[in-house]
């Protein structure tokens, strides 16, 4: 035990290892985030409001590039409501006007009602730079662990501990 | 080198590598499969009605209320990845043009429908007695093309339609359009394209003619006042 300890070689090397990894993964998120030009371009789904297309702890990827098309009435988009940090996956159901200003409403298709008691107060409408991203694809249930994880603060900590216990035991 | 651990780590990372190809696979086969969706809508019946957006408000708006007929061959885009399909009918018509940018255009979706597969049964939300007669009507079947066909006659709207201007009644040029949102149980969201892509056909007709939206309702009118 603690054998990777008497070696600084392999000590470093192990770290350098765990860093690369951490990294890669950062670069991958950010490349898609340049790409996808969305500050968030996968998501986890949180709430069933868009049942039974979305589930809770489905992964969502956005896209935020007009290239073709506006973003039009259909398209599932994810949005944040004025001020607030909560992004709300639901569908466009109302455009009024076209480009930069125009006059959005959403609607989960699972709720009856529409999105105006959601938004901000004063907030009637979404305009196209409250949308992060529409949705373009789909594979579900895998961002489940993350669902877990907030929900359950102590596996943060378990993960972390194991992980850690694993850097130090591993040999070779 | 061979001790549990790695051999751990070894078989997880095999079945996400292959658990991601097939994914992979599965969604790619959406392409090969054809898709040849048509409709035909027309309006039956058009009002405008003064109303308020809510129980509280005292706020009066002009709402549009559109009944239509409607028949819908949407079968072939029932597939074996297919989880939902998310019809929607959108009222369009033209707006003032605003600054330098003309052409602004309206849209307001008037009626929608969750069709589920019947593999997705399970998910809909619905009353217990309406889910067992769903899950009924495709027994021992995981797709059932059956129910991607639409008849309605005289429909009313989900939506009752109105503008931010509160103003409706007698709108000029307004159409009905016919869309589609495939929802896939892995891969794509994929919606009614306008132009042929390889094996999926761009739907046909599916617009309306146009049509304008009349005068306030006098009997509503003077009820509401």
């Amino acid at each position: 035990m603690l054998s990777s300890l008497q070696n600084p070689r392999q000590a470093a090397a192990q770290l350098l290892n765990f860093a690369l990894i951490l990294s890669t993964a950062f670069m991958m998120w950010k490349g898609f985030s340049v790409a996808a030009n969305s500050p968030s371009p996968i998501v986890v789904v949180l709430s069933g409001s868009m049942e039974p297309a979305f589930q809770r702890g489905d992964l969502l990827f956005l896209w935020n590039r007009n290239f073709l098309a506006e973003t039009d009435v259909g398209e599932v988009v994810v949005y944040n409501v004025r001020d607030k940090d909560i992004p709300i996956v639901h569908r466009v159901v109302r455009k009024f006007g076209t480009g930069d200003k125009a006059q959005l409403l959403t609607k989960g298709d699972n709720n009856l009602a529409d999105d105006t008691e959601l938004y901000a107060k004063g907030q009637d409408y979404l305009e196209r730079k409250d949308i992060i991203g529409s949705v373009v694809g789909y594979i579900p249930f895998v961002g489940y662990v993350t669902i877990m994880l907030s929900e359950h603060p102590w596996l943060k900590t378990a993960m972390l501990g194991i992980m850690g216990l694993l850097v130090v035991l591993q040999r070779e | 080198m061979y001790n549990s651990l790695t051999r751990i780590q070894n078989v997880f990372g095999f079945f996400t590598t292959v658990a991601f190809v097939v994914a992979a696979i599965i969604a790619a086969s959406d392409f090969t499969s054809p898709r040849t969706p048509s409709a035909t809508i027309k309006t039956t019946n058009v009002q405008v009605v003064k109303g308020r957006p809510h129980y509280y408000s005292t706020k009066k708006e002009e709402y549009a209320i559109i009944k239509f007929s409607l028949d819908a061959d949407l079968s072939s885009l029932f597939t074996w990845n297919t989880k939902q399909l998310f019809v929607y009918i959108t009222a369009e018509w033209p707006a003032p043009p605003v600054g330098d940018s003309m052409n602004q255009t309206n849209k307001a979706v008037i009626w929608d429908s969750i069709i589920t597969s019947p593999s997705a049964d399970y998910l809909s939300n619905l009353g217990p007695a309406t889910l067992k007669k769903l899950k009924r009507s495709a027994e021992g079947k995981s797709i059932d093309p059956s129910r991607g066909k639409l008849s309605f006659k005289n429909q009313k709207p989900k939506y009752q339609i109105s503008h931010p201007t509160g103003k409706i009644a007698e709108t000029d040029d307004v159409t009905l359009h016919v869309h589609y949102n495939v929802q896939p149980w892995v891969g794509m969201l994929t919606w009614n394209q306008n132009f042929d892509f390889g094996r999926w056909k761009k739907m046909g007709q599916g617009i309306s003619k146009a049509f304008e939206l009349p005068a306030i309702k006098k009997k509503d009118a003077e009820k509401s006042k």
